[in-house]
């Protein structure tokens, strides 16, 4: 695979993430508008901080006029989670200083994508396809703030079903990323507790704690099968 | 906006890309110093457990529809089986993200004709 090939795929594979990115962007850039905050200023939210839950507080942050110290450490403590995708993609980054400040684009949905998609490619075909995915969602995510920001009122008006239903790309696209990971009764268990325990923490209006608490709950899980199964395989040679 | 949400803005990016960046550098490091053959095993067992599971989780907080009505759980479980069947049959990337949307859509549509 060349090159330009990567490149290709990449934007290929970043596509399913545009009908989850732009409906929720387009809500943020009504919403930061309708919060006081200029077109131009939403956009360079989405441009700086990239990070959907932790802009959204942000602004509402900032509207009621929460001290600027809390508003800096909530957001922080919401991308918290971020601190592991790193680390987990790092066997296979190619040395390179362009690749720490490509991390701005590592959302979780760029992460889930990355986990799976670097380890099928070559070495040198990792940048190419990083750059390509990154940057369409990036640019997805600062289209849809100032579509928002300059139109949303009148796209939500004009196409309310458009924003209920490109959504469900994003769940879609996850289930195709951990599909190929139930090859086992204890991932299946893992896996599925997991995504449970994110469903009902969300539905009980914890949004932001769902996600690193239910994987920690399906590491907790993971770590308890192992256990079982090494003590069932020891009782047996017994 | 006044100088200082400038600075919150500008603070807020910057610890953003931090967190982002740096464990990045220090596990870049951490596998410099091992063996490069044996980096896979290099990698913290609990490290490697929770990628998996932030992306269940990322599932889970995703499958609740933005319209919270019994159309809109029933338009997710069916646009969810079809998705899976379409990555059985097509174990690609995109057509199964398509099917689901397209049944996702169909679904909402004829429930709110039906109303």
């Amino acid at each position: 695979m060349s090159n330009l090939s990567a490149w290709r795929l990449g934007a290929r594979d970043a596509l399913p993430l545009l009908g989850g990115y732009i409906p929720v962007a387009i809500s943020f850039g009504l919403i930061a508008v309708q919060a006081g905050f200029t077109a131009g200023a939403a956009v360079l939210v989405s441009a700086l901080i990239y990070a959907g839950a932790s802009q959204f507080l942000f602004i509402a942050m900032i509207a009621t006029g929460a001290p600027l110290w809390l508003v800096i450490v909530m957001t922080l403590l919401i991308n918290a989670r971020h601190v592991v995708y790193g680390p987990n993609l790092a066997p296979y980054l190619p040395s390179g200083r362009l690749w720490p400040w490509l991390m701005h684009g590592l959302t979780d949905q760029i992460f889930a994508l990355a986990h799976t998609r670097l380890p099928q490619l070559q070495e040198s075909q990792r940048l190419g396809w990083y750059c390509s995915a990154a940057l369409i969602a990036w640019g997805s995510w600062i289209a849809g703030t100032a579509l928002g920001a300059v139109a949303g009122a009148e796209i939500t008006a004009r196409w309310p079903l458009l924003g209920q239903v490109l959504p469900f790309a994003l769940p879609a696209l996850f289930m195709v990323l951990l599909a190929p990971r139930f090859t086992s009764w204890q991932w299946t268990c893992t896996l599925s507790c997991t995504a449970l325990v994110a469903l009902v923490l969300k539905l009980a209006g914890h949004s932001n704690l769902a996600i690193p608490l239910a994987a920690l709950c399906g590491a907790v899980v993971f770590y308890l099968l192992q256990q079982q199964t090494v003590r069932t395989e020891a009782q047996h040679e017994h | 906006m006044s100088t200082e949400i400038w600075l919150t803005l500008l603070a807020c990016a910057a610890g953003t890309l931090l967190l982002r960046m740096l464990p990045l550098l220090w596990m870049q490091r951490h596998l410099r110093r091992r063996d490069p053959v044996r980096q896979g095993e290099a990698m913290p067992l609990w490290l490697t457990v929770l990628a998996p599971t932030m992306i269940a989780a990322m599932l889970g907080v995703s499958l609740i529809p933005v319209s919270e009505t019994p159309s809109g759980w029933l338009a997710t479980v069916l646009a969810s089986l079809v998705t899976v069947l379409v990555w059985r049959r097509t174990r690609s990337l995109g057509w199964p993200v398509c099917a689901g949307v397209c049944v996702f859509g169909l679904v909402s549509v004829l429930s709110l004709l039906s109303i």
